[in-house]
């Protein structure tokens, strides 16, 4: 009976389960079991290491250093009667979750580097221009000061020339009056 | 058709038997006995024959087909029903008010603002979108001062090209100028939006346009959402379904307005002067322009030192060039003469320095070749500068630019240059009034004009000599 079992066992780098001999005999539910184990999340992940040491005293803090990147998997080929193959992949294998926080963090570090790369080639980057209390001096964001300007302009114009024809109309109306008055001399002498 | 009895009752069922007009007119009934008496005011008035405007005759079916023209019966008071608008009779806003927040629009007493509004057909904001460069929006001062007088009070914006929004440094009767190129047939989406933005949210209610407008431009002004939507259309097959969009279209003989000369916007200005009511035909005003006192400043700065005083240079303008800021109509292109002509004209002015206006830096060394290297040149490319020059000098000699028009305006002597007879009596109607002597070429074309004739006319400025 040359019944090969294949089994696929993920480990992780400082864990310790590959020399124990509990992991060599693999079985599906090792298998599964190191799957959950590996698909929880770090904080139950942290509590199994508190209750390992529990167990253990006199052993050390075990401090994963990459606690969800398997750097390695051990495939191992048991058939009965003769010694296990074992065959050792150095291939990373992420969860679904890793990758996804592997490929965030990618596109976050792609937008802070072009915002900050970027700004580093403005000829303006922290110059008056950006750093000054406004667009105009005001304080105020408002571009339509030109308008203004010119509304107010216009305005000064109106009110130049209004005052101009009443200048008009007064001395017409003095010239008038003193007409009047050498009238009233002539009449008086 | 069933409009002709809409209050009657039994109308509105056979209506609803009918799907495809079922929502549309009901809706129009709602309105009628309410709407149809208002936008017949505008535009007839049975017992006045005399009192017709001139777009009852031309009345567009497709903006209210449910228009039955005037309500005999009808009655109207003095209040807000006849004549002028009255101007807002607030005093003007005090910045130190603490209660700012409390600033009313310019509103002329907003609760009651809309009777007038509606029944008299008051106009309290009015956009003009005016087409063309410098030359074009300078002709169209008449039209806005007639808006001034017509409505009292009310503010008057102008959108045009960036060249011609400089005319308006001249005019005091504008609010804004904005800046926005309506000849461009593919705007940028953005600019587009952004300007309908613009005047959507400044609520005019009369939305003059000068370009001649196709359903593009016509729907640009609709959706402004003014009340007057008025605006010239193409005499050509371009113009099909403008009028849709449109209050009052004017169908200008040519496919080019600026061809109309001085009065290019005649037709414009005809229905903006009309009678209405108790109100006369408005006198149309002459061009006129003014100078803001900084503007002067500059430019006596500028021809001091190109070494003339006050009152003793004759301008000369029209010298050829390639650049921007030529200031000539569209409808006269052939109108500008080479620095040797004008060499030739300028070499007999005695008394009086002739300064050159030259459009462009690269023009005065071309200048100095001809002329030499004393020459009087003065770079000037807006009108408001060539204005404020023109209003010191003792004469203009031009050709057929903005400086003739501008030397009109503030009565100053001229001679003008014409290619032909025709473009002269076109952009110069009647030259005795306005102190001058026109000379145009025997054969059509600038270039050939008589030199001799024009020497014989610059002696009119050497008249005042004598006081001298």
């Amino acid at each position: 009976m040359a019944e090969t079992i294949t089994t696929f066992t993920l480990l992780k780098p400082c864990s310790i389960k590959y020399n124990s001999p509990r992991a060599t005999k693999a079985e599906f539910g090792s298998f599964s079991r190191s799957l959950r184990q590996n698909s929880c999340s770090r904080f139950n992940n942290g509590r199994h290491q508190i209750e390992d040491r529990k167990n253990r005293r006199a052993s050390g803090v075990r401090v994963e250093a990459l606690p969800d990147l398997q750097l390695m998997a051990v495939m191992i080929e048991h058939l009965d009667g003769q010694r296990d193959i074992i065959t050792h992949k150095s291939i990373w294998h992420l969860s679904d979750q890793a990758m996804k926080n592997v490929y965030t963090f990618y596109v976050m570090f792609t937008c802070w580097g072009c915002c900050f790369f970027g700004s580093t080639k403005d000829p303006f980057y922290d110059s008056e221009t950006y750093r000054k209390d406004g667009g105009d001096g005001t304080g105020h964001w408002i571009y339509e000061k030109q308008e203004d300007i010119e509304e107010s302009a216009r305005a000064e114009l109106w009110r130049e020339e209004l005052i101009e024809e009443i200048e008009q109309k007064v001395g017409s109306l003095r010239e008038l009056e003193e007409a009047a008055g050498k009238k009233e001399d002539q009449f008086v002498s | 058709m069933a409009a002709a009895t809409p209050l009657h009752p039994k109308t509105i069922p056979q209506f609803l038997t009918t799907p495809t007009t079922s929502s549309i007119p009901l809706t129009h009934f709602t309105n009628l006995s309410f709407f149809n008496n208002q936008s017949s005011l505008s535009s007839r008035k049975p017992g006045s024959s005399s009192l017709t405007r001139p777009a009852a005759k031309k009345n567009n079916r497709w903006l209210d087909p449910f228009e039955q023209g005037d309500d005999p019966e009808m009655e109207y008071g003095q209040l807000f029903s006849d004549g002028k608008q009255d101007e807002d009779p607030r005093p003007p806003d005090n910045p130190g008010n603490p209660y700012g927040f409390l600033k009313f629009p310019m509103g002329y007493t907003v609760e009651v603002a809309s009777l007038g509004l509606k029944i008299r057909g008051d106009v309290r904001r009015c956009c003009c979108v005016v087409s063309g460069g410098v030359y074009e929006n300078i002709l169209f001062f008449p039209a806005i001062q007639l808006i001034k007088d017509r409505y009292p009070g009310v503010q008057i914006d102008v959108i045009t090209s960036a060249r011609g929004k400089q005319a308006y440094e001249i005019n005091k009767n504008v609010r804004w100028a904005t800046e926005y190129d309506v000849d461009d047939d593919y705007p940028d989406p953005a600019e587009y939006t952004d300007m309908l933005g613009l005047i959507k949210g400044r609520y005019y209610d009369m939305i003059l346009s000068t370009k001649l407008a196709g359903i593009g431009h016509a729907a640009f002004l609709f959706m402004s959402s003014a009340r007057d939507r008025v605006s010239y259309v193409y005499p050509n097959a371009n113009g099909a379904g403008a009028g849709l969009f449109l209050s009052e279209t004017f169908t200008p003989d040519t496919a080019n307005l600026s061809e109309g000369g001085y009065n290019m916007y005649g037709e414009m200005v005809d229905w903006l002067a009309r009678p209405f009511r108790s109100v006369p035909r408005q006198v149309v005003p002459p061009l006129k322009v003014s100078i803001s006192r900084k503007v002067k400043e500059v430019v006596e700065a500028k021809y001091k030192n190109a070494g003339v005083s006050k009152g003793k240079y004759i301008v000369i303008h029209g010298i050829k060039s390639d650049s921007k800021a030529l200031m000539q109509s569209r409808g006269d292109t052939d109108s500008l003469l080479p620095i040797e002509i004008w060499d030739d004209i300028a070499c007999v002015i005695r008394g009086l320095t002739p300064v050159f206006v030259i459009p462009h830096e690269r023009e005065r060394e071309n200048v100095e070749d001809f002329v030499g290297e004393d020459a009087s040149i003065v770079f000037i490319t807006t009108p408001g500068q060539l204005a404020a020059l023109i209003n010191d000098s003792a004469g203009v000699i031009a050709t057929n630019t903005i400086a003739i028009q501008l030397a009109h305006a503030r009565g100053k002597p001229s001679v003008a240059l014409f290619s032909s007879d025709d473009k002269a009596k076109v952009f110069v109607p009647n030259p005795e009034e306005k102190k001058c002597a026109v000379i145009t070429s025997k054969t059509g074309k600038l270039e050939d004009i008589d030199v001799e004739a024009v020497k014989n006319a610059v002696q009119i400025f050497s008249m005042p000599l004598a006081i001298f």
